[in-house]
């Protein structure tokens, strides 16, 4: 804390970089130290590793190929563990840190409120890159020392498109943190939005094809705004180079955009990353922090 | 030898002078560039002679009227230059081997290609390479042809204007063996009944092998990969398929392999892997006292493993592995598919999402398998719902329809004798490069490393920084 004491005495000033990465990485040391995040990193990465063990097939029976059904299973796996464990991540963490006092013990110093929401966020963004990384690289790891097919370059994409998603979440998550009275508060809301946009959207917009048909567009953009689908549909692009597996709504997306659903996700991703971090920092800035 | 002896002297010193010229004066000058070229020594040779050809380019645009043997040594270039078809053939018993054939035309509608036949029974086609053409072979009326260890090479066009590989045309009995096709548009046999198609590899192509009322066609050991649909069979007769690979194919309507109106059909032995869908099937067997035998074929990876038309009955699938397949068999409509046999004589299918056992260790479960996703319901009902396969969604659906049986849809199939274990099946060419361990060990480590590096900076560097923040 003495960098952040020192600065005592240099009040109204612009926001400062510096500030921000001691911040961050105060977060990722506090990570670190945090059960909750190592129970999810070893939970994620046996997961993954689990996958690519079991996936070792008979070569004579189907050649050296098999590392699509690999990819698929990640991809499910990322879909359900990574968005929990942003969003419980993001959620807990500076509400946590406002039930203990700490937050408030933070606030004293010359430090904006911007700088430690996004400071936060950064620390927990690479504390988030960290978990996956472990998980695809564990996995690679496996897939290598078992001889199990991998293609190498997909694994790093789907790494880093599971870390795009990652960050949405946190920004969620934090968005829940800094709106949110109690950490016990902030967890469950957080639960209940990874339910939402793990099963609840998808269900919703299912439930709504059997009842009214409703047309390929607009299924295609309902289910794109939703960030953990569009996290699917990039992986799916990755994996099958386009959407056609995906019945009538895939090939209405690739004939109306061809390549360019994968920009389409990214963007959403990146939409939703922005917008809720955005709307986080100016939470955080007018709530009361005691 | 016959072919030898004929041979006339004064060609073959022709010839032989032409190709000894031509590594002092570089490939250019050789015998296409004398007055008259191939064509010329072409009508002036007897029927059935041999030419031999060496190294050179020669010019194309050439027909062949008469039985003649045209013979290859180190790799002669026959070159169209862009026009029109390289080779036509119009006589019976024309052999072609060991030479380069190039450069035909581009046009479609002329069917512009390597080597072009009509009225060519006997025609044999052995070793030559095919590079960019149009078409490869077309042939049509080559009864007995013979298309042996050929290289053929597409253009580099998009797929709708890409010419065939090989297209036969109304010719029986031809063979076509140990080719390697890439970048074509189909492989075409139209009304080539009793055709043999062996040891080819298809790749990159629309449609790898494409059969049209040919009756009693063989199709073995052949890899057929990354094209959009593996092999379609449609209106033939008498049809065996036995271990060929399927792999990969899975163009927007793609299946490894189709079958429409195929009436008399042995599968078996084959690979189905990583296919959009393995096996499709639509109104096969057509005629209502035929059975289809689908046995002992694996079924792996694919997004579904075998899809029928909800009006197919008659299919008896036996000793086949179903393996992770993500749908493992679907009906394309509503309805169920127990008008086929799941089970034959006591032996079923392997699946691997069987969740039954085996008390009595006889390898066969104690429990029938059904299919009955609910997921795999709605998908046939409202076709829509396709979009949200693999996603948690999805599984919830199917665990909801499990753990309720009230949601349980009517089983789409039975199988009342599944293998516990996956059959022992008989070799197949399982090709396909497999990726360096080294390279993945490298990029999972590179991965591990920067988490790690991650993790550490926010301990060191922390640590590092506060020291030089304190002096200021």
């Amino acid at each position: 804390m003495t960098a952040v004491a020192n600065s005592l005495h240099a009040a109204p000033r612009a926001f400062e970089l510096r500030l921000l990465s001691v911040i961050a990485r105060k977060v990722i040391r506090e990570a670190s130290r945090d059960r909750w995040f190592w129970l999810y990193c070893a939970g994620f990465t046996a997961l993954a590793g689990a996958i690519t063990i079991t996936a070792v097939p008979d070569h004579n029976l189907i050649g050296s190929g098999g590392f699509g059904r690999t990819a698929a299973s990640l991809v499910a796996l990322v879909q359900l563990v990574v968005p929990l464990m942003a969003l419980t991540l993001g959620a807990r963490y500076l509400a946590g840190e406002r039930d203990s006092g700490t937050l408030v013990f933070l606030l004293c110093h010359p430090v904006s409120r911007t700088e430690v929401l996004l400071g936060t966020y950064v620390g927990l963004a690479g504390s988030m890159f960290a978990a996956v990384a472990t998980g695809f690289g564990a996995a690679g790891l496996f897939s290598a020392l078992r001889s199990a097919p991998t293609d190498p370059v997909l694994l790093v994409r789907l790494a880093a498109l599971s870390w795009l998603l990652s960050l949405a979440m946190l920004g969620l998550g934090l968005l829940i943190s800094s709106t949110v009275r109690s950490a016990s508060t902030a967890l469950g809301t957080a639960l209940f939005v990874w339910l939402a946009v793990v099963f609840l959207g998808d269900l919703g917009i299912m439930g709504t094809v059997v009842a009214t048909r409703l047309p390929v567009g607009a299924l295609f953009a309902t289910v794109m705004v939703n960030p953990v689908e569009a996290f699917r549909l990039a992986s799916v692009v990755a994996l099958d180079g386009s959407l056609d597996a995906l019945g009538p709504a895939g090939t209405y997306a690739v004939d109306r955009f061809g390549d360019g659903i994968a920009d389409i996700a990214l963007g959403v991703m990146a939409t939703w990353t922005i917008a809720a971090v955005g709307a986080a920092v100016l939470a955080f800035r007018r709530g009361d922090q005691t | 030898m016959n072919a030898l002896r004929s041979v006339r002297p004064v060609l073959v010193a022709t010839i032989l002078i032409t190709g000894l010229l031509a590594p002092f004066a570089g490939p250019a000058v050789a015998a296409g560039d004398e007055p008259g070229g191939l064509q010329a020594l072409i009508d002036a040779a007897e029927p059935g002679d041999e030419l031999t050809l060496t190294a050179g380019t020669y010019d194309g645009g050439i027909t062949i009227d008469k039985p003649l043997t045209i013979n290859g040594k180190g790799w002669p270039v026959i070159d169209g230059h862009g026009n029109g078809s390289v080779i036509t053939v119009v006589s019976p018993d024309v052999t072609i081997r060991g030479v380069v054939i190039a450069n035909s035309g581009k046009r479609l509608d002329r069917e512009d290609s390597g080597i072009t036949s009509d009225l060519s029974p006997g025609l044999s086609i052995i070793g030559n390479r095919f590079e960019n053409v149009l078409f490869g072979m077309f042939l049509r009326h080559a009864h007995g042809a013979e298309i042996r260890d050929n290289e053929i090479g597409g253009m580099d066009l998009f797929i709708a204007r890409r010419g065939d590989g090989i297209r036969i045309w109304q010719s029986t009995d031809a063979v076509v063996e140990g080719n390697h096709v890439a970048n074509g548009r189909d492989s075409v046999f139209w009304f080539a009944d009793g055709v043999t198609v062996r040891n080819n590899h298809v790749q990159d192509g629309r449609y790898g092998l494409h059969f049209m009322y040919s009756d009693g066609a063989v199709v073995e050991g052949n890899v057929l990969e990354d094209n959009s649909v593996g092999a379609f069979l449609m209106y033939s007769t008498d049809l065996t398929m036995t271990g060929n690979v399927f792999r990969s194919n899975r163009g927007p309507s793609g299946y490894g392999l189709g079958l429409k109106d195929v009436d008399g059909l042995m599968v078996s032995g084959n690979r189905f892997v990583e296919n959009r869908v393995g096996l499709y099937a639509d109104n096969s067997p057509s005629k209502v006292d035929l059975y289809h035998r689908v046995e002992s074929n694996v079924f792996a990876f694919n997004n579904i493993g075998v899809l029928l038309g909800s009006t197919v009955a008659r299919n008896v699938f036996t000793g086949n592995a179903f393996i992770d397949n993500g749908v493992q068999v679907a009906s394309d409509s509503t309805g169920n598919l127990l008008d086929n046999e799941w089970s034959f004589e006591g032996v079923g299918n392997h699946w691997s999402d069987f969740a039954g056992f085996d008390a009595d260790s006889d390898g066969i479960g104690d429990i029938v398998y059904e299919i009955d996703n609910l997921f795999t319901d709605l998908i046939e009902r409202y076709p829509e719902i396709a979009f949200f396969a693999g996603t948690p969604a999805a599984q919830a659906v199917d665990m909801a329809s499990q753990t309720f049986p009230s949601l349980r849809p009517e089983p789409i199939l039975t199988d009342d004798s599944p293998l516990i274990r996956i059959p022992s099946f008989p070799p197949a060419p399982m090709a396909g490069e497999a990726t360096s361990r080294l390279f993945v060990l490298m990029v999972s480590l590179g991965l591990l490393g920067a988490a790690v590096s991650v993790m550490a900076g926010g301990r060191s560097r922390f640590r590092g920084q506060a020291v030089p923040g304190g002096t200021t």
